[in-house]
């Protein structure tokens, strides 16, 4: 067995980064080289998982079961994998058909401190034989005493491995080691780590949660994911190479892999612009970037004002509705000064 | 419940009631009222007494509180529509009056799912604390109780010492207090304690178990501990999956055991005393699977996912039964290879009636 | 006392938990209804203690409380859980009770005071659908009304994580699917989608929610004086119902956003989400004891006697 198991959201995550259109041709594409390469799970789907395409958060070009399905038939020893948040996704309408269609990872997310919301879809996927993670969302938002307890809830209601998520890219290496090395220390599962670029350490805080023991790591092609984007894939499983810890995954496979995602999926290689700067200091979701842009532009306020706000409010990631009253009122404020 | 499932219980009671039944016949011509009367531990106590009355002339009257208890009648007709049997629907937290002809009391009431233990704290603990408390005080006004038996839990010792190989029922152990997740067991060592109170404030004579952990008909597979995870994990094909090297020891009493020993203790255990109850003999979760698996006519994977180098150390928890097996002679009478097989062709059983209906 | 209670309607509350609780301090608030009993299981729950306390009957007999003593009341409200509604309505209905179900069982008909009142009087059994529906439906009803073809709407909520207890989550997915189909049913469109958020940021955040609509053509000239209107409307038996952002277009949809804060009988001010759906309940219940007494007010006098 590898000494990492890497899961690969870049047909996730990646979607973030176009507004969800990617299309099945893609996701075929990208599937069948990412087996090649000997990627362990590979997720597929609208960026804020199964049962997420809306006007909220977006509309997805292909519905969940074209993309699963685009996916599906071309992975063998590769496992398809789905990202799934209760309140968007309902076990009947969106889980259920998708573990008709062939999941085999299901990772069940919430807000960092919010897990008790995951108990049931978590136990309808054990019940259905398939692996289910507990994911925690925003956790930079949490000390890690709270993660560490919300984490045990997972555990208890059978997730077979919790992954923290730095969702907005926030943390520094030292925040990393401190949250990954807590859940480590209590937990009997396995620990993962899901690191955004925001503050240009997706490559960094991804090792040292290595090191602190977490034994399931994310990585996408060229970084292909929301806001700065992800930990870049190759970049990662070189280092680890280097570092000697195993992925299983083939070192050319893998940078042929970054080729073709830049070539047929990436419309624009992921950079850290300065509104993923701030987003990232402010602690809100990277995937809010896109809608911030375009709101903000509408309202003429300025995006790193509305970023900062939203920060200041606490906003978790689903509250992308916010934005609109944000720069609303930060438009009405500076038009009565 | 087809016939093959009532006779698989039969022989199992028949079996480990071979030799008789002197530890039992206090209970003769009693009244026994079991809280928590329709889950597990309950359903096997009533096939034990039905057994016993059916065959050995005991006499005993059951009476089953729960808050389910109007679903019994379809888990186990042949048991519900006994003469013998009344069931009593009762949330315990609610609870104010027993029936007056209530001599005996066996107080299992308790959610052990650890799902509603990580969502619902609050309930768990007051199920224990508050429950117990509802429960003793209704007894403290019954005119002829001779013994209650309070359910506890393998739980309360915390941690097992890496260097202690079996728990006995004297060492003290420890729960950190500020974690919420260890509601489930602190309440039932702070039940202990309400236990104790009114043993000696109100006189109640009131024995305790300390239940580890059992294997066998009638326990529901999708409750998530490890050997329910690799037989339901099994029964669909497999893999199995063990989180971890695999190297933490549990150990599984079977449930037809469990019950003479339930049974046992409060017929003979004197006030005051704790015992522990499950099998003394731990095994590995590798080697569990390893028993598992050549069980089924197909091959099934046993996939291991290795955690970090500073994960908790494997865990142990196993019990001390010298206690009750040298002072009231109970004894294991059911191994594991037999428990696992016994299980198996339970839901062997269960799968053909579930495909016939 | 102002009102002779011969004029009121009696009422029972079945079900002593916080939802409950505060429904009976909203119940005794009001000049057109009167608490003859509120039952529960258990007598030593702070709401039993706090309905004792206002001088209100109370039993700890559950549904057979009102089965003893049919004559107590004419309407039951039902705060227990949907399990238990669905074992206590034929019950009630033998009897001729009124019900109002603040539960999710889904028996009766679905009520939204601001839209179908009226409409609902003829049913002895209103379902309160659930909270998002109870903010958002009305809106959406406004959206189909003014809007012609209506392809699809979306409501999303925000709801301090304070306010959404152990039942609130584990019942997450009925939640999302019984607002769809109160949505559908309320706006005639065929494609809803509702989303639940959970914010645990303190101070604690009032229920926020967001209504976005796609139709062909949009018209906000109709919409807007007609959705000012209706939030006037819901303000009648929501006084803590705001208008946050009114009707606009952005992008491809329609998109408005409303604010719910609780009047803290008994939940705390946060949990707008709990205290809509017992206002409407509580309206629903008023209409009736209104709609009753118009009809026959001579034999209301002697039925009291």
């Amino acid at each position: 067995m590898p000494d990492i198991r890497i899961s690969d959201p870049t047909l996730r995550d990646g979607n973030h980064a176009v507004a969800h259109q990617l299309t099945a041709a893609q996701i075929a594409r990208y599937a069948q080289a990412a087996e090649a390469a000997g990627v362990p799970i590979v997720e597929v789907g609208h960026g804020n998982g199964i049962g997420a395409s809306s006007l909220q958060v977006g509309l997805s070009r292909e519905d969940d079961l074209t993309m699963l399905r685009a996916a599906r038939e071309k992975l063998s020893r590769s496992a398809l994998g789905i990202h799934c948040i209760p309140g968007f996704a309902t076990i009947n309408k969106d889980l259920r058909p998708a573990l008709d269609a062939g999941v085999d990872v299901v990772r069940v997310a919430s807000h960092c401190t919010e897990a008790d919301i995951t108990q049931r879809h978590i136990d309808f996927v054990r019940e259905r034989g398939k692996e289910a993670f507990g994911v925690l969302m925003m956790s930079h938002m949490a000390p890690v005493e709270v993660l560490v307890e919300q984490a045990a809830k997972m555990e208890a209601y059978g997730a077979e491995a919790v992954i923290l998520m730095d969702s907005a890219g926030a943390m520094l290496p030292p925040d990393v080691a401190q949250r990954v090395g807590g859940l480590t220390r209590h937990l009997s599962i396995p620990v993962g780590f899901h690191a955004h670029n925001n503050l240009g350490m997706a490559i960094a805080n991804s090792v040292t949660a290595a090191q602190a023991g977490a034994t399931i790591l994310d990585g996408t092609a060229r970084g292909f994911g929301a806001g700065a984007g992800n930990t870049q894939l190759e970049i990662l499983v070189a280092v680890l190479e280097r570092m000697g810890i195993s992925t299983g995954i083939d070192l050319y496979g893998i940078l042929d892999l970054g080729d073709l995602a830049e070539g047929e999926l990436i419309p624009a290689v992921p950079t850290v612009k300065s509104i993923s700067i701030v987003s990232g200091l402010s602690g809100v979701f990277s995937a809010f970037s896109k809608h911030v842009d375009r709101i903000a532009k509408q309202y003429r306020a300025d995006p790193r004002d509305v970023f900062f706000e939203l920060g200041r409010r606490k906003v978790v990631a689903g509250q992308e509705d916010l934005i609109l009253e944000v720069a609303k009122q930060l438009a009405e404020r500076s038009q009565t000064v | 419940m087809n016939a093959s499932m009532r006779r698989m219980i039969r022989d199992d009671c028949s079996r480990v009631l071979d030799g008789g039944i002197p530890g039992l016949k206090a209970l003769q011509g009693g009244v026994l009222l079991m809280t928590g009367g329709t889950g597990f531990m309950g359903t096997w106590v009533t096939e034990m007494v039905a057994y016993l009355n059916d065959h050995h002339g005991l006499g005993l009257r059951l009476m089953l509180l729960s808050d389910r208890a109007s679903r019994f009648g379809a888990s186990a007709p042949h048991l519900a529509g006994r003469r013998d049997v009344q069931l009593i629907e009762c949330d315990v937290l609610n609870l104010v009056e027993l029936p007056p002809e209530v001599n005996w009391i066996i107080h299992a009431a308790a959610d052990p799912d650890a799902r509603s233990h990580a969502s619902d704290p609050l309930r768990t603990i007051r199920l224990n604390v508050r429950g117990t408390d509802s429960l003793l005080q209704a007894a403290s006004r019954l005119g002829n109780v001779r013994k209650i038996l309070y359910v506890s839990s393998g739980l309360v010792y915390g941690t097992q010492p890496p260097d202690m190989a079996n728990i006995p029922e004297s060492f003290v152990g420890g729960l950190d207090c500020t974690v919420p997740l260890q509601a489930y067991a602190e309440g039932k060592r702070a039940a202990e304690t309400v236990c104790a109170a009114y043993r000696t404030q109100i006189r109640l004579p009131i024995v305790t178990v300390r239940p580890f952990a059992f294997l066998g008909p009638y326990q529901l597979l999708d409750r998530p501990w490890a050997a329910n995870n690799f037989i339901s994990e099994s029964l669909r094909g497999g893999p199995i999956r063990i989180q971890g090297d695999g190297q933490s020891v549990r150990s599984y009493m079977y449930p037809a055991d469990m019950a003479l020993w339930l049974l046992t203790i409060l017929a003979q255990g004197p006030a005051g005393a704790v015992y522990n109850l499950g099998s003394p003999h731990g095994i590995t979760l590798i080697d569990l699977a390893r028993k598992i698996v050549p069980l089924f006519p197909q091959p099934i994977k046993i996939v291991i996912r290795t955690l970090g180098p500073n994960a908790p150390r494997a865990s142990r928890l196993v019990p001390d039964t010298s206690l009750a097996q040298k002072t009231l002679g109970l004894e294991i009478k059911t191994d594991l290879d037999a428990a696992i097989r016994l299980t198996l062709q339970w839901h062997h059983f269960l799968h053909a009636e579930k495909v016939t209906a | 006392m102002t009102r002779s209670t011969v004029d009121k309607l009696r009422v029972a509350i079945l079900g002593s938990g916080n939802i409950g609780t505060d429904l009976l301090v909203k119940v005794l608030r009001s000049p057109h209804l009167d608490c003859t009993l509120f039952v529960g299981r258990n007598l030593s729950s702070s709401g039993m203690t706090k309905a004792n306390s206002l001088g209100v009957p109370i039993s700890d007999k559950s549904i057979d409380a009102i089965l003893q003593a049919p004559d107590c009341c004419e309407l039951v409200f039902d705060a227990t859980s949907a399990i238990d509604h669905k074992r206590h309505w034929p019950l009630l209905e033998e009897l001729g009770k009124l019900v109002v179900d603040l539960t999710p069982a889904k028996v009766g008909t679905m009520c939204v005071p601001a839209v179908n009142l009226e409409q609902c009087l003829d049913s002895p059994n209103l379902n309160m659908i659930s909270c998002g529906g109870q903010t958002s439906i009305p809106l959406a009803h406004v959206i189909g009304q003014t809007q012609g073809e209506v392809d699809y709407i979306e409501v999303v909520s925000s709801i301090a994580s304070r306010s959404a207890g152990p039942a609130t989550r584990i019942n997450l997915d009925e939640y999302i699917e019984t607002t769809e189909m109160g949505l559908r049913t309320f706006s005639g469109c065929a494609r809803t989608k509702v989303i639940l958020n959970l914010n645990p940021a303190q101070p604690c955040i009032d229920m926020q929610t967001t209504i976005s609509a796609q139709v062909r053509q949009p018209d906000l000239e109709r919409l807007a004086p007609a959705v000012a209107a209706m939030v006037v409307k819901i303000q009648q038996y929501v006084p803590g119902y705001q208008l946050l952002v009114p009707p606009m277009l952005e992008t491809n949809r329609i998109v408005m956003m409303v604010k719910v804060q609780g009047l803290g009988d008994y939940l705390p001010r946060y949990a707008g989400n709990l205290d809509i759906i017992n206002c409407a309940a509580l309206a629903a219940a008023e209409a009736f004891a209104r709609h009753r007494v118009c009809a026959s007010p001579t034999s209301k006098r002697s039925s009291h006697a």
